[in-house]
C-alpha cells in the first residue's frame, strides 16, 4: 500500500540520500529497496511505470523521482523529491567543475586528465551497450537506430 | 553575479559571449531534443556548435561528471554551466535541463497515477522506439570522445577495460575507477625532465 501522507522534510531527506549514493547512473536497486520495501511510499507497479515515464519525458531519465515524490506526498512531495535528488548533487558537480578550473595552472593536472579521460570514453561506450540491451529488441528498433545515426552523421 | 576571473589557460573558451538566458534557453532545448535519452550527446552538440567548448573540454567535463555522485546528465549540465558562467551558470543549465521534463512529468503523473495495469500499450511501444533513436544519439557522442582518448598513451586499452568492466561484466563503478585511473596515473606520471 502507498501512504500518501509522507511529510515533505522526510521526503527531502530520503531523496537527497538517494541522489548522493547513486554513482554512474541511478541506483535503481537501492531506490526500490527504500521507497517500496522500507518506506512503503510507492508500490512496485508505481516504480516501474514511473521509470518508464521518465524514459519518454524530455530531459533526464530520472525525472521518475518526481513521479515517486508526488505518489508519496502530493505536490509538496514532488517538489521535495526533485529538490532533494537533483539539488545537492548538482551543487557538488558545479563545485567540482570550478575547483578543476582553479587547478588548471597546476603542473600535475595534464597527467591526471590523461589518466581520467579513458574512463569517460569507456563509460560512454558502456552506456551505448546498456541502451542497446534495453531498446533494440527487433528489426524495427535496429532500423530506427540506424536511420537516426545516419541522419546525425550526415548532418 | 559572475564568477571570479578565471586564470588564463590555453583551452578555456571565452565566457564573455554566453549569457544566463542563453544557457537556460539552450539547455531547455537540449532537454526537448533528448526525449528517450542521449542527453550528454545533445549537450555536446549544443556546446560545440556554439563554440562554447572544445572537444577536449567536453570529454573532460563528461568524465568529471561520472565521478561526482548523482544523476550524470544533470551533473554534466551543472559542470558545463559552472565552466561557462560560474555558480549562477550552473543554476541556469540545471533549471533549463529540468524544466520541460518537470512540467511534462507532473502532467503525466496527475493523469496516470493510479491507472490500473500501469501505462497504456501505445505509450510503451512509443517509448521503445525513442530508446532506439537515443542509442544512435549516444554513439555520436561516444565516437568523438573516443577519438580524443585514442590520442593518449594507453588510452584505447584503458577505455576498453572500462567498457568491459562496466558494460560487459557489470562491475561496480568505484573499483573500475580505482584500477583504470591508477593505471593511467602510472602511465602518465611526469618524466624526470618535467619535474620542477
Amino acid at each position: 500500500m502507498t501512504d500518501p501522507g509522507a511529510s515533505w522534510p522526510e521526503i527531502l531527506l530520503t531523496f537527497t540520500r538517494l541522489g548522493l549514493i547513486s554513482f554512474g547512473g541511478a541506483n535503481l536497486a537501492e531506490i526500490e529497496r527504500v521507497l517500496v520495501g522500507q518506506r512503503h511510499w510507492i508500490t512496485s507497479e508505481t516504480l516501474a511505470s514511473g521509470f518508464a515515464l521518465g524514459q519518454i519525458m524530455p530531459g533526464p531519465n530520472m525525472l521518475a523521482m518526481t513521479h515517486y515524490g508526488f505518489a508519496a506526498g502530493g505536490w509538496a512531495g514532488a517538489a521535495a523529491a526533485t529538490l532533494g535528488f537533483y539539488g545537492p548533487t548538482a551543487l557538488l558537480s558545479a563545485a567540482a567543475a570550478l575547483a578543476w578550473r582553479g587547478l588548471l595552472r597546476w603542473k600535475r593536472l595534464p597527467s591526471i586528465r590523461s589518466a581520467l579521460l579513458p574512463l569517460g570514453g569507456g563509460v560512454l561506450l558502456a552506456g551505448v551497450l546498456v541502451l542497446s540491451r534495453g531498446s533494440v529488441q527487433n528489426v524495427t528498433g535496429a532500423v530506427i537506430g540506424a536511420a537516426v545515426l545516419g541522419a546525425l552523421i550526415g548532418l | 553575479m559572475s564568477a571570479p576571473a578565471p586564470p588564463p589557460a590555453p583551452h578555456l573558451p571565452s565566457p564573455v559571449a554566453v549569457t544566463h538566458t542563453d544557457l537556460l534557453r539552450v539547455f531547455a532545448g537540449v532537454a526537448m531534443a533528448g526525449i528517450g535519452g542521449g542527453l550528454p550527446a545533445h549537450m555536446r552538440r549544443a556546446a560545440l556548435e556554439r563554440a562554447w567548448m572544445t572537444e577536449l573540454d567536453f570529454a573532460e567535463s563528461f568524465t568529471l561528471a561520472q565521478l561526482t555522485p548523482g544523476p550524470n546528465a544533470v551533473n554534466l549540465a551543472a559542470m558545463i554551466g559552472a565552466r561557462l558562467r560560474g555558480w549562477t551558470g550552473a543554476l541556469a543549465t540545471v533549471v533549463g535541463v529540468l524544466t520541460p521534463g518537470l512540467i511534462a512529468m507532473l502532467g503525466m503523473t496527475v493523469v496516470t497515477l493510479g491507472l490500473p495495469g500501469g501505462l497504456p500499450a501505445p505509450l510503451q511501444s512509443g517509448l521503445r522506439g525513442a530508446a532506439c533513436a537515443a542509442l544512435a544519439v549516444m554513439l555520436t557522442a561516444a565516437l568523438p570522445v573516443l577519438r580524443v582518448v585514442g590520442d593518449l598513451r594507453g588510452g584505447w586499452v584503458l577505455a576498453l577495460a572500462t567498457f568491459a568492466g562496466i558494460g560487459l561484466l557489470r562491475l561496480n563503478l568505484l573499483p573500475v575507477v580505482a584500477v583504470v585511473v591508477g593505471a593511467g596515473l602510472i602511465l602518465h606520471r611526469p618524466g624526470p625532465q618535467e619535474r620542477p
